[in-house]
This record gives structure tokens, sequence and C-alpha cells, in this order.
């Protein structure tokens, strides 16, 4: 006990049995109110998505054989109504979220890997390295990026193969940057100080020592780059940028806006993709948003 | 008749499964003119007495027994309206100078402006401004630097700002908790001087709350000193913070660990045995004398029965099983 | 010192927008499946057509010679003709521009006002069922796609009750004095604001609800309180001023979103704007259109950063004198 102990009266949190830190953090998601509404959103909207599908196949030619059929609401044969030319609303909405999901999970595994990577490498080495990369960063950062998406997208094409590079090249540089940041402190700490003076190989360090504290950090990231990913995708079909073939939720959506439904008060072609887009995207913010509440409780806390 | 008592209060943390108290049963007294000292470790609840004077404990904390009165009107149980009228017009705060106390983005004279507005809506802005410049000159900073900054103060400089500030509404109690904290050794000497000079020069009443028993003896008539949220001692600081000889004055194991402890009374910062080990948990319940697992005179007894208040001289007066005649 | 900081700044400003145009020349001049390329080798147009473009597009340059009469145009304000209605784009972008500030105007000062508001609502009440509800909707509105708020207004508007126009600026055919035209142009506006606007009030709410709570646990706020300061001038004169500063550090990432909101929302309301004109460029691919209104945006997003860079230094005095 050192009687110069300067730090404050009796600090509650000090009491508490457990440290916050000690808790793994999806653990602390789903106590977290808001965390767990997020994951239970996410896993029906992932079970619809994933497995609906295999039950409700989606036959893309299976057209309407009248004009009555087009544009009609729910009825027993289809629950969600029928599409412009006749298809069935609900089996291509479970179709559709699969697309989604798909542009979205692959652009943002794009997105983080370069961008923890920029951000590892800038941090860990600081310096000039870190000068350019993020002088680079910087760029990319301040440039508009759903604009700079359709602008990428208008000229390289529409496949969902493109669309998911084109996301996931323009949706790195916040990433990098909180990244750097953390492991800017983290390379000074004592442990990662006395590993390097020891001779440790860079890239044991960073493996061993750093990522494994800035995991949480990307964690939450990836959460909130995700619902921005998918919400990107999501636009760019809806600006008719989508793949033609394989079709997303805002391409439905697309297509409902274009063929007249709105006008015709096609409320169940338009409220299902919309929604689902919401749910998912919804999902994974509370997720990152509580993720983020956790790993900083400065702003929520205290007193 | 005093100007604060505070009689048998207790206030409850309340953390994540369950309740800490952190002071309890605590009376103390500061009579017109006096300067009374809170000394004790970290954790021992002095700053919790301070912050409940002026009801300004965090919003986990609840005042659970206990009287406070100040100037005659009891406090506990008031309205934040009510309080807000009391606050730095009777009771005033100097923070720990560590502290970011200051507002970082309002220059300081304004910020001791509005102490003056709040309380005193009559006053001009002129004139207001006027006594601002006249306290900056009485605490030994410069008018011309009124318009400051915070950051563009060294720590000396805010701490005589905040106390410029704590007096500018001429309050009849000023608390200030750990005023010196953090300051280098001369800017310490200097504020304990200036708070030797309001105490002589304006017959300021101060509670000072300190871990520095050095300042507490210069600065302090008497001296409380608490211990996991109870109050272990109590009397002249010069008869509690004395030594006789080699051999401290104070009655109590724990006050004479803290001064043998202490490098400004003992010349060397050896910690003693004493004080190994840390304060109980104070969410379990606790029996007998609280400090026993770390004293050095520990007895049986002490580890089933609270020690009773013994007086040891007129004013002077501990808790301990050592000083009661006999075993009881 | 102020006049070094605000050189450093303007110069760093400078570098972005000359990096900005680069990068545009780039994109749209040099990597392959330009728009110039791809037109060149365009079936549609016979040899000598082809060598016409090229001529025009000055494709028969060396890339050099071919950036620097980019930026010389750039530079006298022209931005190129366009392939669809056979203009300038200048002029194409013309009233363009004016309606799109209208719109992105009218919706930063509601997105930002009622915004701020919420945050400081959420934050006076924080960690309660308000607090709570208030950053679930947030969240909310913030995970809704723009053009599907959009669609939604629309169809409220549109289908169930017609209160206010849901499509154009103005309404065809109407012949009214300059009020009239005022009125009817507000009443056009009111829509698509509305819907701009929700989508990002959830980003300053969010913020400053954050860092107001932030704020109000710092060791000052307790100093305001031991001063007896009534609750609302703590919390606007002393937590406010603090909190405000990662909000304006926020605008500069706002206005990247907005500028992509207007795109979907001038689309789904037709509101005649750069954001319909995109669209339309994408659509019929009018490259030198599409080019120009990028760059805009780009350019616009840029300077809202610099300016939010000043304020931001002009609000924070420890930044001050670095």
């Amino acid at each position: 006990m050192t009687i110069d102990d300067t730090s404050g009266e009796l600090a509650p949190e000090a009491l508490a049995p457990v440290g916050r830190r000690r808790t793994p953090l999806w653990l602390a998601v789903w106590r977290d109110r808001m965390g767990r509404g997020g994951v239970v959103t996410l896993a029906g909207v992932l079970a619809l998505v994933l497995v609906g599908p295999v039950v409700f196949p989606f036959n893309a030619q299976s057209f309407g054989s009248s004009s009555a059929s087009i544009l009609q609401g729910p009825t027993g044969a289809h629950w969600l109504g029928t599409t412009e030319l006749g298809q069935d609303v609900f089996r291509q909405f479970l179709v559709g979220g699969r697309i989604s999901l798909y542009v979205g999970v692959s652009a943002t595994v794009i997105a983080i890997v370069l961008g923890a990577g920029l951000g590892l490498v800038s941090g860990y080495y600081a310096g000039w390295r870190d000068s350019i990369l993020m002088r680079i960063t910087d760029f990319f950062l301040v440039l508009p990026t759903l604009p700079l998406i359709i602008v990428l997208a208008a000229l390289f094409g529409q496949s969902i193969l493109i669309t998911s590079l084109v996301i996931g090249l323009t949706s790195w540089p916040q990433t990098a940057r909180i990244i750097r940041s953390q492991v800017l402190s983290l390379r000074e700490r004592p442990l990662v100080l006395r590993v390097r003076s020891l001779g440790a190989r860079d890239g044991r360090i960073m493996r061993v020592h750093i990522l494994p504290n800035v995991a949480p950090l990307i964690f939450a990231n990836l959460a909130l780059v995700l619902s921005g990913s998918i919400l990107a995708q999501a636009a760019l079909a809806f600006l008719g940028l989508g793949d033609p073939v394989q079709v997303s939720w805002g391409t439905m959506l697309h297509n409902a806006f274009n063929s007249g439904a709105m006008s015709e008060g096609a409320w169940w072609y338009i409220i299902p993709p919309g929604a689902g887009i919401v749910a998912m995207v919804l999902g994974f913010s509370l997720i990152g948003n509580c993720m983020d509440r956790v790993l900083n409780p400065l702003g929520q806390d205290a007193r | 008749m005093n100007l604060l008592e505070i009689s048998e209060l207790s206030v409850d943390y309340g953390v994540s499964g369950g309740t800490v108290r952190a002071v309890d049963h605590v009376s103390l007294f500061v009579q017109e003119g006096e300067s009374v000292g809170i000394a004790g470790e970290s954790g021992c609840g002095k700053t919790t007495v301070g912050l409940a004077v002026p009801l300004l404990l965090p919003r986990n904390a609840t005042v659970s027994s206990g009287e406070i009165v100040l100037d005659g009107h009891s406090l506990v149980g008031r309205s934040e309206a009510e309080m807000n009228r009391l606050r730095w017009k009777s009771v005033a705060f100097v923070f720990q100078g560590a502290m970011n106390a200051l507002n970082p983005v309002l220059r300081i004279d304004r910020q001791i402006r509005e102490a003056i507005t709040r309380h005193e809506p009559e006053v001009s802005k002129a004139a207001a401004t006027t006594r601002v410049m006249e306290m900056f000159d009485f605490v030994g900073v410069s008018p011309t630097r009124a318009k400051s900054y915070p950051h563009e103060f060294s720590g000396g400089m805010r701490q005589r700002a905040m106390i410029a500030m704590a007096l500018v509404c001429r309050p009849r109690l000023l608390i200030a908790d750990e005023p010196t904290t953090a300051l280098d050794v001369i800017s310490q000497s200097q504020i304990l001087a200036l708070l030797n000079r309001l105490r002589r020069d304006q017959g300021l009443s101060l509670v000072m709350i300190s871990h520095d028993l050095a300042a507490i003896k210069r600065v302090c008539d008497r001296v409380v000193v608490m211990y996991a949220g109870v109050v272990v001692e109590v009397g002249s600081s010069h008869e509690v913070l004395g030594t006789q000889g080699r051999r401290a004055r104070a009655a109590h194991p724990y006050t004479q660990a803290l001064i043998q402890a202490h490098p400004d009374l003992r010349g060397e910062r050896t910690l003693s045995e004493g004080l190994r080990g840390h304060p109980p948990d104070l969410s379990t319940p606790l029996v007998g004398c609280r400090f026993a697992d770390r004293c050095p005179k520990v007895m049986a007894l002490c580890r089933t029965t609270p020690p009773p208040t013994t007086e040891i001289s007129p004013g002077h007066l501990a808790a301990c099983h050592l000083l009661s005649s006999g075993p009881s | 010192m102020t006049a070094r900081y605000f050189a450093r700044k303007f110069l760093a400003l400078t570098a972005t927008l000359y990096a900005t145009v680069t990068f545009n020349f780039l994109l749209f001049h040099v990597l392959p499946g330009s728009p110039v390329e791809l037109l060149a080798r365009s079936g549609h147009y016979d040899a000598a057509a082809r060598a016409q473009l090229v001529k025009l597009f000055g494709l028969n340059h060396s890339l050099i010679v071919q950036y620097v009469i980019y930026f010389n145009d750039l530079l006298h304000g022209n931005f190129g003709f366009s392939y669809v209605y056979r203009e300038s784009v200048t002029t194409v972008l013309g009233s363009a521009i004016g309606n799109t500030v209208l719109l992105l105007g009218a919706a930063t000062f509601v997105t930002v006002v009622v915004g701020v508001v919420l945050g400081v609502y959420a934050a006076s009440k924080v960690r309660t069922a308000t607090d709570t509800a208030i950053t679930v909707l947030s969240l909310g509105a913030w995970s809704m796609p723009d053009f599907f708020t959009g669609m939604l207004v629309i169809f409220a508007f549109g289908v169930w009750v017609h209160w206010l126009p849901i499509s154009g600026i103005v309404t065809p055919g109407l012949v009214t004095g300059f009020w009239g035209h005022l009125w009817d142009v507000s009443r056009h506006l009111v829509l698509p604001t509305l819907t701009l606007a929700l989508v990002n009030i959830a980003q300053f709410s969010l913020i400053t609800r954050n860092s107001l709570v932030e704020a109000m646990v710092e060791d000052y706020m307790l100093t305001a309180r031991a001063k007896g300061l009534s609750r609302w001038v703590m919390l606007v004169r002393h937590a406010l001023r603090n909190a405000l500063l990662p909000v304006v550090t926020a605008t500069a990432l706002y206005v990247g979103m907005i500028l992509g909101g207007a795109i979907q929302v001038e689309t789904v309301f037709s509101w005649p704007g750069m954001g319909l004109l995109i669209y339309n460029s994408v659509e019929q691919r009018d490259y030198p259109v599409l080019e120009a209104c990028f760059l805009l945006f780009a350019v616009a997003v840029i300077l809202t950063n610099f300016l939010s860079d000043l304020l931001y230094h002009s609000l924070d005095p420890r930044v001050r004198r670095t």
C-alpha cells in the first residue's frame, strides 16, 4: 500500500468482482440488452436467408400464367404476392437476401483485411512508412464513399464479384485509422518494447503481442463495416448497378420502383426486401454499437 | 456554535452486486474560523465526507443515515434547487490540483465570474470583473493573466485560480480536497502558505482533506483520522501528529503507522511494517476493529468487538481497545 | 500561431484537391475500361467517327499532354461535353447544382438541429428507458437505406394521404408569381428533406449523446455543480461546448454520407439535382457528366473537411497554439 497514492477516492468500479476486460467480448454482447437484441435479430434474418431458399426454392422462370397474377397481392399460393413478372415475392425475397449477405460479407472481408493490415503496419512501424500510408488513407477517407462506389461500378461492371471488390476496396480507411491508433499505443507497452529489444522478429511481435490486443476492436469494426457494406450494395442495386442475374434485395426494390409498384400500392413487393435490409443492417449495427460500448466504456458509464 | 456539524453520517455506494458503505457513522465538527484536516489513505472515505457536505455525491451514492448541519441549516434531504443556492455561497470547494477541475474551453475569468453572477445576480458585469481581478491579485496571479485558458497555466497557477474561484462568493466554509497533491514541492508550499494567510486574514473556516500529514499539520488546528470509513482518532493536530522525542504522540496504532510511513515527518520514505496490506473490503460485513488485520498490536478482542471511543485528553479521542482501561 | 496553422491547412487542402483531380483523371481517362477507351472501341461508330472521337478527347496525345489539357480545361471551368444532352457539361450541371445545394442545405439544417437536440435530450436522461429508446431508434433510422425510406414516404404521401407533392421540384404547368413559385418549391422540398434528414439524424444524435455523457463525468462538471449552477447552464455552457468538438469532426464524415444519400433521395423523388443527374448518367453511360458530378462531390467534401478543421481549431483553445 503506497501512501502517496493519489488516485481519487473509493472507485466503485474497482470493487466490482470481475474486471470488465476479463469478460469475453461475445459474452459481454449477450449480456447487454441492445447487444442481445442485435444477435437475436440477426439470427432470425440469417436463418430465414440461409435456410429459407432450401425449403422454398425460387425458380426465376416460373412466371405468372396470366396477366391477372402480375403484381398480385398476397394469396394462399403466393404468400407475399407476385412481382411485375408474376414471380413469387416470398421466394425471391429469401434468395435475394443471400445475395445481399454474400456481397456484404465478401466486401467486408476485403475491407477489414486491407484496413486492419494497413493499420497494423502503419502503427507498428510508425515513422515514414506511417506518414505515407496515413496520407493515402486520409485521401481515401475524404472521398465520398457511395459516389465513388457508384462511379467504380458504372465503370467496371455489375457482377456481384465486382460489386464486392468495389465496396471492399473503398471501405477500409476508417478501419485502418482506428487500428493504427490502437497499435501506436500498444507498441509503446513495456512488454512489447522488451520483446523488441530482445530481438524478436517484427512479424512475430505483431502476431503474438499486437494482433490479439486489437482483435476485439477489429470485431467491433467488422460489424459496422458489414452494415455499411450491405447498405452500399443495396443502394448500388437500387440505382440499377446491381447484378441483373443475381437478384438481391436492392434489385427487387429497383424493379419494384421502376415497374410502378409504388403507384399500384403493391406494399407486399416493397416492404419485405426493405425490411430485410433494415433488419440485417440493424442487427449488425446493434452488435457493433454494443461492442464499441464494451470496449470503450467511458462514454457510457460512471457517475 | 459549530459552523459545520456532521453527526453519524453514513454513505452507501451502489455497485454491481450490492452496496459498499464508504462512510460509516462518521461524526465531526468545525468551529467558526477553525481549520480541520481529514487524513487517511486513499479509499478511506475522506473525499466522500467532503463531497457529502454540499451533497455533491456521485449518483450511485446515498446518504443512508446521519445529519449535516451547516450554519444552523440541516442539509440532508434538501432538494437540488435548494442546495444550488447554498453551494459556493455557504460552502465552496477546491478540488485536487491534478484534476481537470477547470473547464478547458472556457477562459478562467469567465469561470470565476459565473459563480458571482449565479449567486449575486445584482452585481454588474463590470463590478464582477473587478472582483475577479482582485481575487487574482489576492491569490498571487497577475490579473493580466485572467483571460487565459486553463491549459495556459502551470499546475500551481491553476490551483491558485481554483482557490480564487472558491473565495469569490465569500463562502462560510471552504473544503479543500488534496489541494497540494500532484504539485511540485515549491508550489505545494506556496499553496499551503496561501491557505494559512486566508485563515489569518479572512478568518476562513477550512476543511482540508489530504493524505499529506505534514500539510495538515501546517494548516490545520485539529485533525480527524479516518480508516475504512470510520473515524479512528480526533484531536488537535499538534497533539495527534506531533512527536515526543522519537515517539509519535498519536494514540491509535493506525495513526502511528501513518506518521511513521510518512516521509516528511520521518525524513525517510520507508513504509512501516504495520502498513502492509490493504484496507478491508467494505462490501462485506465487518466485525470488530477494522484495522485489526494490519495492526501490529492486534489482540483477540479486536477481532470480535468494535473498539469504544476513549478520551485521552480534552478533545483528543481515539477508538482502540488498547486505550480502554482494562478489558471490558 | 493561427496564421501559420491556416497556411499549413491551406497547403494540405491544395495538395488534396490536386490529388483528387489526378485521381479523377486516372479513373476516367487512364484505367483500362475507362469511358473514352470504351467509347473509342465501341461498335456504334465507324472508323471515321472513331477517329474524330479520339481527336475530340485528345486520345492521340500522350498521357502527359492529355493530363495537362485536362487540368487546363478544369481550371477554365470546362468539364467536357455530355454524350447524351449534346451540350457542355457545365450547362447540364447549371441548375442541378443549385437544386442540390438547396436540398442539402435544408436537410443539413434539419439534421444538425434535430440530431443535436435529440442527443442532448438523450444525454440528460442517460441510462433511462428514454435514452435507450433514442439510441435504438437512432440506430434503426441509420439502418434504413435512404432510398427505402424515400419509398416509404412516397408510399405514405402518394397512396394514403395527399398532403404534399412527392415528385419533382415544381408543379408542372403551374404559372404563378415569385411568391407562388417559392411556396410551390418549398412544398416540394419538404419530403426529400425529411427523408434525407431522418437517416442522418442518427449520426448526430448518437455522437452528441456519447460525447456529452463523456463530458458530463469530467472533473470540471463537478466544479460546475459545486458552484451551484443550474442543470441547464451546466449542460449547455460547460458540457456541450466540449461535447460539440467531436460533432464538428463528424460533420466531415456526414457530408460524404449525405451526398450518397442525395443520389438516392433525388432519384426517388425525381428532384432535379446532381444526384438525379448521376443516376441518369449512370443509366445512359454519360461519363463526362458522371465525372464532373463526382469531382464536384469530392471537392465539396474536401472543402467541408477544411472548414470543419478550422472551426474545430477556433472552438478548442488547447489546439489553437500548436
